[in-house]
């Protein structure tokens, strides 16, 4: 049995962390439905309602919704215009395409140190969003997801790199 | 000087397909440190998200519109309107028009459509004698027919972004909704009569009706039936909030497909989910993004001056609509809807107000545009989709959907110039 090797045991952790991300959005939908459901039962059949289920499911849209936006950088499925790339060269276009993830990370890591300062700034001041659950908490969702997002960025501009490298022995 | 090279190197960064929210994020935080503001007030602008109530009707949508997509609900559906349209003269074109419209309304024009009905219609329409080349114009370019009706997410998207700006006069989704209908029912007319006309000559095989197959094709679909129909009197009753509807789309749809019809199994949700939350994903990061975009835009009184500069130049309404067209044309061809409205919804609905031009039917007049855009080429996103479907270079679609792009402009001028039309019901 041959030793694993570094880079192997990395995809293996990356597949786990992918794993784990798809079972988060699979929840986190039908929790959101079954909550949604729920409500609209209450409302016009009993006439009422939880008081905080709607900011829930509200803040449970907003937490999918990063949890996509994760998982679409990771099969590049983020909205882009891209006018130009199919007309490029094989070589221009990893040119292209590193520059462009560069920048996409240096932007996302930008963005998780000033979600990180909200954040910091929301556990400070100690509000809470609903019920007992304080504000910071849900909050915590940008930074993280912006750090996911940075990093998913820097391993694809790593990729990238060294196929250029492989490129130009 | 910095300021025009900065903007030089991210448009340069957006054309070489670096993802648009990083970009929009890249304009903010210049934009909020240019004006002394603490970058955390974008952290502050995409929490806004969780303000929406409104928005919860995407993810549930657009779940329901790919777990439909995924089951065959598409044969159903062309087996429903062929034995019910299908006997007229012309009979299949139209039978492949209104399925699409409906199709595209439900899933959202992410060119499923051609996928799942272009494929059962392309063949089914040489076969019956269509020549090639409309044939495949018809399926390509009615990828996008239907983003009028409801429960379509581009339109709840322009009512989102329109709303947050507090400009003009308050509506609901329901009026946009509402305001939708008779100009898709316009293009949909146009389209079927050129349809009918160019195919005059040709030889027909008109179907009799027959009610066996009616009713063999009604008992078929019998479970999928109730959904439009649930959906258009929920929704244009107003007796549904539409995330309300939405919510009981997906579950139902969920429940039909997977327990009723077992066409997706249970194994298969937990794919279908992420794949369209990616979608959901991209749309909600934009759109947040867009939030401290806007915000940086209106601090900076870009609308405002936006607005001086194009009066000076522009006197007249129906000159400044003759222009929106012709820019709402082009950004089709080049950007996509969510990324369109998010963008340039902020900057034209101040202007347009200004001119006179009703919130509502300037949401109408975009969508219309935009559906134009997703064939226009060089790089309308169904003619590559289509290419790829039906195994054709892109030039030759490039001329198929000609006509038919003809066609369309006809609808957005009568839909831009007659105000009425949009705004009969309200």
């Amino acid at each position: 049995m041959t030793e694993p090797t570094a880079s192997s045991r990395l995809m293996w952790m990356l597949q786990i962390t992918h794993r784990v991300e798809d079972m988060i959005i699979a929840v986190l939908l039908t929790a959101t439905m079954g909550l949604a459901l729920y409500q609209i039962v209450l409302r016009n059949v009993m006439g009422t309602g939880i008081v905080w289920g709607d900011i829930l499911i509200r803040l449970m849209v907003l937490w999918l919704g990063m949890a996509g936006a994760m998982a679409a950088t990771r099969q590049k499925k983020h909205i882009s215009v891209d006018l130009v790339t199919r007309f490029l060269s094989p070589g221009w276009r990893l040119v292209s395409e590193g520059l462009t993830t560069f920048f996409a990370g240096s932007v996302c890591f930008t963005a998780f140190y000033f979600c990180l300062q909200f954040v910091k700034s929301e556990y400070e001041a100690g509000g809470l969003a609903f019920g007992q659950v304080p504000y910071w908490v849900c909050a915590s969702i940008l930074p993280l997801a912006f750090l996911i997002i940075a990093l998913r960025y820097v391993i694809q501009f790593a990729l990238i790199l060294a196929r250029r490298l492989k490129a130009t022995p | 000087m910095t300021a025009t090279i900065l903007v030089i190197l991210l448009i340069l960064f957006a054309i070489l397909g670096a993802p648009l929210f990083t970009i929009l994020l890249a304009v903010a935080m210049v934009g909020f440190y240019s004006q002394g503001i603490d970058l955390s007030a974008v952290a502050i602008e995409i929490y806004r998200i969780a303000d929406m109530p409104l928005l919860l009707a995407l993810p549930f949508f657009a779940f329901a519109g790919y777990v439909v997509g995924h089951s065959r609900t598409s044969e159903r559906l062309v087996r429903l309107t062929q034995v019910f349209l299908g006997w007229m003269p012309g009979g299949l074109a139209i039978v492949s028009l209104v399925a699409c419209a409906l199709f595209t309304a439900f899933t959202g024009a992410s060119g499923v459509t051609i996928v799942a009905l272009g494929a059962l219609l392309y063949p089914a329409l040489m076969q019956d004698g269509y020549r090639e080349r409309f044939s495949l114009g018809l399926v390509t370019s009615s990828g996008s027919l239907g983003l009028l009706f409801p429960p379509s997410v581009p339109l709840i998207i322009y009512g989102v972004v329109a709303q947050q700006m507090g400009v003009g006069r308050v509506f609901t989704i329901e009026d946009l909704f509402w305001a939708g209908l008779l100009p898709g029912l316009l293009m949909l007319v146009l389209l079927s009569g050129w349809s009918l006309w160019t195919n005059r000559r040709m030889a027909r095989t008109r179907k009799p009706f027959s009610i066996r197959d009616a009713l063999a094709a009604v008992r078929a679909a019998i479970w999928e039936i109730p959904l439009p129909i649930f959906l258009i009197v929920g929704i244009y009753s107003g007796y549904l909030a539409i995330s309300e509807a939405a919510v009981i789309t997906a579950a139902y749809v969920v429940v039909v497909e997977v327990f009723v019809y077992r066409e997706i199994s249970f194994h298969q949700l937990p794919a279908i989910m992420r794949e369209s939350m990616v979608m959901v994903g991209g749309i909600l990061l934009i759109l947040g993004v867009s939030l401290a975009f806007t915000n940086y835009l209106i601090d900076a009184e870009v609308p405002m001056r936006l607005f001086t500069l194009i009066q000076r130049l522009v006197s007249d309404k129906i000159i400044f609509l003759v222009l929106l067209n012709l820019l709402l044309l082009m950004l089709g061809a080049i950007l996509d809807i969510f990324s369109a409205l998010v963008i340039m919804v902020p900057l034209i609905l101040p202007v347009a107000v200004s001119y006179g031009v009703d919130p509502v039917h300037l949401g109408i007049i975009f969508l219309a545009n935009m559906q134009i855009g997703y064939f226009t080429p060089p790089v309308g996103m169904n003619l590559f989709i289509a290419s790829f479907r039906f195994e054709k270079p892109v030039a030759e679609l490039y001329r198929a959907t000609i006509p038919f792009m003809v066609v369309l402009l006809v609808a957005v001028l009568v839909i831009t110039y007659w105000p009425r039309l949009s705004l009969f019901f309200l």
